[in-house]
C-alpha cells in the first residue's frame, strides 16, 4: 500500500501542479506544496521500504503482469531517488525563479520521481519497462525546458536515443518472455540452461541487446551520444538529477536483467561479458578524456557522468561479489558527488551568469563556502582517500583482480586509475583557479558588480553543503552501506 | 435455428437499404438513418459475437435457395463476429467524429448521397467479413470499391478528384485481377462457395493437378487484394486518398477499407486453399517480405513528409506492412496477430485522423506538422487523443500499438526462419514510427511565440468520438487477452 502511496501521489501532485493555472501567481505556495511533496515522497519510500511486501497491479495478458515488490536492490536505488530529489528540488526553489515556466518544472519534476519510485519497485521485467519508458517522457520536459533551439535539439536526441536503446532492450524481453515466460525478478535468475537448449547464442545476443539498450541511460558506449548534450541543456537542479540519479535507472535496469532475469552464471564468460567490460571501460576512459577536453563547466560534469556511471557498468560486468559490492557503492557515491557538483555549477550560474570553466577564475573570493563543498564532492570523485569515491574504487580495483576474467580483469584497475588522474584534472583546476587566481589577477569583474562574498541563497548552498559533506562522510563510515551492498552480493552472486 | 443466427444476414440488409432510401430523402435525416443503422449493426454483430461465444461453433446460413455450386452463403463465427463488431465501433466513432466536417465539405443537396456512400460501405464491409462465397465476395468488392470512391472525391475539391481517380484506377485492377482469379478458380474446381472449393482445391492437390493454373490463381488474387489494400509496393494511392478526403472518410478509408480487404485474403488463403499449395508457391513467404519493406518504406515516406494527413497515411503503408508480415509468418499466432492489428491499427488510426482535425481547426487550418506548433494549447483534448494515437503507434506499453508488437513478436518464435527479421524489422520500424510520431507530438506542445488565442473547443460529437476512441485504445491494451483468445477460437473455426 505504501509504495503504491510513494509511485503515486507524486504523480498525482505533478499533474495537479500542471493543470491549476492560477498558482504562477502565488509562488509561496508552489513551491512549499512542491518541497512538501518532496520531503513527503522521502518519508512515504522509506517507510515503504520498511514495510517491505508486494502488490500485483494489473493482468496485462494471462502471463504478463504488472506488479510492485519491494526488495534490496530497489530499496536502496529508491531511498537514494527520493533523497537526491529532495535536496535537487530544494534547490531549484531558488534556482528557478531566475527562469520561466516554473510551474511546468515543478510538475513534471513531480511526476519523474514517482515513475522512477515505480521503476525501483517494479516486481517483474515487464512493470519496469513500462515505468522505464515512461520516465523517459515524463523526463523529456525537463530536459526541454529552455525551449531554445538548442534545448529543442538536445530533447530529440534524448528522445531518439532513448528510445531506440528501450527498443534495443524490448527485443530482448520479447525473447526472454518467450523462453521462461516467468519474468519476475528472482535473486540469481531465472533462465534454466534447459529453457534455452539450443537457444544459448540467441540468449546471449539478446542479453547484450538489453545491456546496451538499457545502457543508452547510463551513457555506455557506444549509445552515450545524448548524454553530454542533453544534460547541460536543463536547468541545474534538472541536470543534477538527471545526471546523479536518472542514469541510474540505466544501472538498476541491467542489474535487473543481468542478475534477477538471466542469472550472472549463463553469461560468465561468455563473449557478453567480455564486450561488457570493454564497452564499460571504453566509456569510462573516453568519458574521463572528453571531460577533460570540455571547456564548458556544465558540459565537463556531464562527460564526468558518462565516465563515472561506466565504473559501475565495469563493477557489474565483472560478475564479482567485490566489485558488486564496489558498482552498488559507487551508485550512491556518484549520484551524491554529481548532484554536488551540479548543483554548485546552478548555483554558479545564477549568481555569476558564468558557464566556461576559464571564466571560474577567482570564484573563491565570491562563494567561499560553495567552492569548499565543491572540493570535498572533487575530492571525492577522484578518488582520494578518506573521502567516497575512494572505498568504491578500492573494491572495484579488487574486485577485478580477483574475478578471474584473464587480461581484461588486470587493464580494469589500470583505466580506473588513469581515469582518476583525468578526473583530477578535469575537476581540480575549478577550485584551484578559484582559490588561487594567480598574482595577475585583479578581480576587476567581482568588485564592480558587487559580487565579492555573495554566497549562494541558503535554499542553494544548503543542499551543496549537505551533499558536499556527505561524500565525504559516506567515505569515513561506509560500514552500513558495505554491508547492505556484501548482502545483495551475496543472494544474487 | 436461433433467431440470433439471422443478423449477420439482417444487418448486411439494413446497411443496404438504409442506403437505398437515404437517397430520397434530406441529408440530415439521411445521416441520421445513417448513424442508427450503424448503431443497429453494431448491436447485431455484438449479439452474433455472443452467440458464437457460447454455442462455441460458427454456422453457415443460406441466402436465397441455389445450391452449390453457386448460392449465397454467408458464415458466421467467433472471428467474424468480432471483427464486424469492431468495424462497427469504428466506423461509428469516425462518423460521429467527422460529422461537422462533412457538413462543412460535403455540399448541402448531395449530403444525403455522403451518408449513401457510407450505407454502402458498411454493408459491404459487413458481407466481406461474413461471405462464405467467392463470388459475393466479388460483389461486395466491387460496391466497396465504388463506395470508396464516392467518399473520396464528394468533398468536390482538386486534389482529392484526382486522389479519387487514381483510387478508382488501383481499385479496379485489384478487382479485375481479384475477378481472374475468381473465374481461374472456378474454371478449375466448378466450385464458388468456400467449404466444397477448399475440398476441390485439396483434390487438385493431392493428385497433383493444375499446379501452374493454382499457382496463377493464388497470385493473382493474393496481388489482386494486395493492391487493393495498399500493400507497398502498390501503396502510391494510399497518401492522397487518405490525406484529402473528409475527416470521417479518411478514418473510415484508412481504419477500414484496407481492411476488409485484408480480411478476405486471410479467409481465401486459410478457407479455400490447401496448404501445399501455400508452401509451393511462397505466398506467404512474398507476403511477408513485401509486408517487411512496407514497414520499413511507409516509415521512411512518413519521416520525408511535411503535411500531418500525408504522414498519417504513409504511416498506414507501414501499419498494412505489419499486418502482411504477421500473415506471411504463417502460423495461427502470426495470423492471431495480424487480426489483432487490424483492429487496433483502426481503432488508432481513425483516432489519428479525427484529432488531427481539431488540431487544424485550432491552427487556422494549416495542416504541415511546424503550423500545428502549440495546438496542443490552442485545442486540448484533440491533442491529448493524437498523443495516445502516437504512441500506440509507436507501442508504449498499457496502448493497443504494445499488445500487436507483443504478440507480433512472439508469434515469430514459432517460426525460426522468420525470427530474426521479424524481430530486427520490428525494432526498426518502431524506432522509426517513433521518429516522425514524437516529432509531431513535441511540435504539439512546444510553445509558440505568438499569443495563443483562447483555447479552442470542437463540437461535442468530436470530442466525444476522439473520447471513446482513447477508450478504445486503452481496452484494447489493457484487456487484450479476451480478444486475442476470441481470435484464436474464431481462427480454429476457420479451418
Amino acid at each position: 500500500m505504501l509504495m503504491l502511496l510513494a509511485v503515486f501521489v507524486p504523480i498525482l501532485a505533478g499533474v495537479l501542479v500542471l493543470a491549476l493555472k492560477n498558482l504562477k501567481e502565488n509562488r509561496g505556495v508552489l513551491t512549499g506544496c512542491f518541497t512538501a511533496v518532496l520531503a513527503a515522497e522521502a518519508v512515504l519510500v522509506i517507510l515503504a521500504v520498511m514495510g517491505g511486501g508486494s502488490v500485483t497491479l494489473w493482468k496485462l495478458t494471462d502471463t504478463i503482469t504488472l506488479g510492485l515488490k519491494i526488495d534490496k536492490v530497489g530499496s536502496l536505488f529508491a531511498v537514494l531517488t527520493s533523497v537526491m530529489w529532495l535536496l535537487a528540488g530544494i534547490h531549484s526553489t531558488s534556482y528557478m525563479k531566475h527562469e520561466h515556466d516554473e510551474q511546468r518544472f515543478y510538475g513534471f519534476y513531480l511526476i519523474v520521481v514517482g515513475v522512477l519510485a515505480g521503476l525501483d519497485f517494479s516486481a517483474d521485467l515487464i512493470t519496469m519497462y513500462v515505468f522505464y519508458e515512461m520516465m523517459t517522457l515524463t523526463s523529456l520536459p525537463l530536459v526541454l525546458h529552455e525551449l531554445t533551439k538548442e534545448a529543442i535539439h538536445a530533447g530529440l536526441k534524448y528522445l531518439f536515443y532513448s528510445v531506440a536503446g528501450a527498443f534495443l532492450a524490448l527485443f530482448g524481453i520479447f525473447f526472454l518472455a518467450n523462453v521462461c515466460g516467468n519474468l519476475q525478478f528472482t535473486a540469481g535468475g531465472v533462465v534454466t540452461p534447459d529453457m534455452i537448449a539450443g537457444k544459448e547464442g540467441l540468449l546471449l545476443f539478446a542479453v547484450f541487446a538489453m545491456i546496451v539498450g538499457f545502457g543508452t541511460k547510463a551513457g555506455m558506449f557506444p549509445l552515450h551520444g545524448w548524454l553530454p548534450t542533453a544534460h547541460p541543456v536543463a536547468p541545474a537542479p534538472a541536470s543534477a538529477v538527471l545526471s546523479g540519479v536518472i542514469t541510474k535507472a540505466g544501472v538498476i535496469a541491467i542489474i535487473r536483467v543481468v542478475y534477477f532475469i538471466v542469472g550472472p552464471v549463463m553469461i560468465r564468460g561468455t563473449w557478453v561479458q567480455y564486450a561488457w567490460m570493454v564497452l564499460a571501460l571504453l566509456t569510462v576512459f573516453m568519458g574521463s578524456m572528453l571531460a577533460y577536453r570540455e571547456k564548458v563547466m556544465k558540459k565537463r560534469f556531464a562527460y564526468s557522468t558518462v565516465s563515472q556511471v561506466s565504473y559501475v557498468l565495469f563493477g557489474l560486468s565483472l560478475l564479482e561479489p567485490t566489485a558488486f559490492v564496489g558498482a552498488l557503492c559507487h551508485v550512491v557515491f556518484h549520484s551524491v558527488i554529481k548532484d554536488a557538483l551540479f548543483l554548485f555549477a546552478g548555483a554558479v550560474i545564477v549568481r555569476t551568469g558564468w558557464t566556461r570553466i576559464e571564466q571560474l577564475r577567482g570564484l573563491g573570493r565570491i562563494m567561499p563556502k560553495a567552492l569548499a563543498f565543491y572540493t570535498l564532492a572533487a575530492l571525492a570523485l577522484i578518488g582520494i582517500p578518506p573521502a567516497s569515491g575512494f572505498v568504491s574504487k578500492w573494491y572495484l580495483a579488487t574486485g577485478s583482480l580477483a574475478s578471474g576474467t584473464g587480461a581484461l580483469g588486470f587493464i580494469g584497475p589500470v583505466i580506473l586509475l588513469i581515469s582518476a588522474l583525468l578526473t583530477a584534472g578535469y575537476l581540480l583546476p575549478i577550485m584551484i583557479q578559484g582559490y588561487f587566481p594567480g598574482q595577475d589577477f585583479d578581480g576587476q569583474e567581482i568588485k564592480e558588480r558587487g559580487l565579492e562574498g555573495k554566497e549562494p541563497e541558503p535554499a542553494m548552498l544548503v543542499p551543496i553543503g549537505i551533499l558536499g559533506i556527505a561524500s565525504l562522510l559516506l567515505g569515513c563510515f561506509p560500514g552500513p552501506l558495505i554491508a547492505f551492498a556484501r548482502s545483495v552480493a551475496e543472494m544474487v552472486l | 435455428m436461433s433467431f440470433v443466427q439471422n443478423f449477420p444476414f439482417f444487418s448486411i440488409i439494413i446497411a443496404m437499404f438504409s442506403g437505398i432510401v437515404s437517397a430520397v430523402i434530406s441529408g440530415k435525416k439521411a445521416r441520421n438513418l445513417s448513424i442508427f443503422a450503424i448503431g443497429v449493426t453494431t448491436c447485431m454483430s455484438a449479439a452474433v459475437l455472443a452467440y458464437t461465444w457460447k454455442t462455441g461453433e460458427s454456422y453457415t446460413y443460406m441466402m436465397g435457395h441455389f445450391p452449390a455450386p453457386w448460392g449465397n452463403e454467408i458464415r458466421a463465427g467467433v472471428l467474424e463476429g468480432l471483427t464486424a463488431l469492431m468495424f462497427g465501433v469504428v466506423m461509428l466513432l469516425s462518423v460521429m467524429g467527422g460529422l461537422d466536417h462533412t457538413e462543412k465539405d460535403v455540399e448541402g443537396s448531395k449530403l444525403n448521397l455522403f451518408y449513401i456512400m457510407i450505407d454502402l460501405m458498411l454493408s459491404s464491409l459487413l458481407a466481406l467479413v461474413y461471405t462464405n462465397d467467392l463470388f459475393t465476395a466479388y460483389v461486395f468488392v466491387e460496391i466497396n470499391t465504388i463506395a470508396g470512391c464516392g467518399l473520396i472525391m464528394i468533398r468536390q475539391w482538386g486534389r482529392s478528384l484526382s486522389a479519387a481517380i487514381r483510387y478508382m484506377v488501383m481499385s479496379s485492377l485489384g478487382s479485375g485481377l481479384f475477378l481472374i482469379g475468381l473465374s481461374l478458380l472456378y474454371d478449375v474446381t466448378g466450385q464458388l462457395l468456400m467449404i466444397p472449393a477448399k475440398e476441390a482445391v485439396a483434390q487438385l492437390a493431392a493428385t497433383d493437378a493444375y499446379v501452374i493454373p493454382m499457382l496463377v490463381i493464388l497470385a493473382v488474387i493474393s496481388v489482386g487484394l494486395a493492391i487493393k489494400s495498399g500493400l507497398y509496393p502498390f501503396h502510391y494511392w494510399i497518401p492522397d486518398t487518405y490525406a484529402y478526403a473528409t475527416p470521417a472518410a479518411s478514418a473510415v478509408l484508412s481504419g477500414l477499407v484496407s481492411k476488409g480487404y485484408i480480411f478476405l485474403l486471410i479467409k481465401i488463403l486459410y478457407r479455400v486453399m490447401s496448404p501445399e499449395h501455400l508452401m509451393e508457391s511462397y505466398t506467404l513467404d512474398v507476403l511477408y517480405w513485401f509486408g517487411i519493406a512496407g514497414m520499413m518504406m511507409g516509415s521512411i515516406h512518413a519521416i520525408q513528409e511535411k503535411d500531418t494527413g500525408r504522414m498519417i497515411a504513409y504511416s498506414s503503408v507501414a501499419q498494412i506492412g505489419y499486418i502482411y508480415m504477421g500473415i506471411g509468418l504463417g502460423t495461427q499466432a502470426g495470423t492471431t496477430a495480424a487480426i489483432f492489428h487490424i483492429f487496433s491499427h483502426g481503432a488508432t488510426k481513425a483516432l489519428l485522423f479525427i484529432s488531427a482535425v481539431g488540431l487544424y481547426e485550432a491552427s487556422g487550418g494549416e495542416r504541415d506538422y511546424l503550423s500545428l506548433r502549440g495546438a496542443g494549447y490552442r485545442n486540448p483534448l484533440a491533442a491529448i487523443g493524437f498523443t495516445v494515437g502516437a504512441m500506440s503507434m509507436v507501442g508504449f506499453p498499457m496502448l493497443s500499438g504494445f499488445i500487436s508488437k507483443l504478440l507480433f513478436a512472439t508469434s515469430a518464435f514459432e517460426n525460426t526462419g522468420k525470427l530474426l527479421p521479424t524481430l530486427i524489422a520490428l525494432a526498426i520500424s518502431t524506432t522509426l514510427n517513433a521518429v516522425y510520431f514524437l516529432r509531431l507530438v513535441i511540435s504539439l506542445y512546444r510553445p509558440e511565440k505568438r499569443k495563443v488565442d483562447e483555447v479552442h473547443r470542437d463540437s461535442w460529437n468530436l470530442r466525444l468520438a476522439v473520447v471513446c476512441f482513447i477508450l478504445l485504445n486503452l481496452v484494447l491494451g489493457l484487456f487484450s487477452q479476451p480478444i486475442v483468445r476470441a481470435i484464436g477460437q474464431g481462427l480454429i473455426m476457420f479451418s
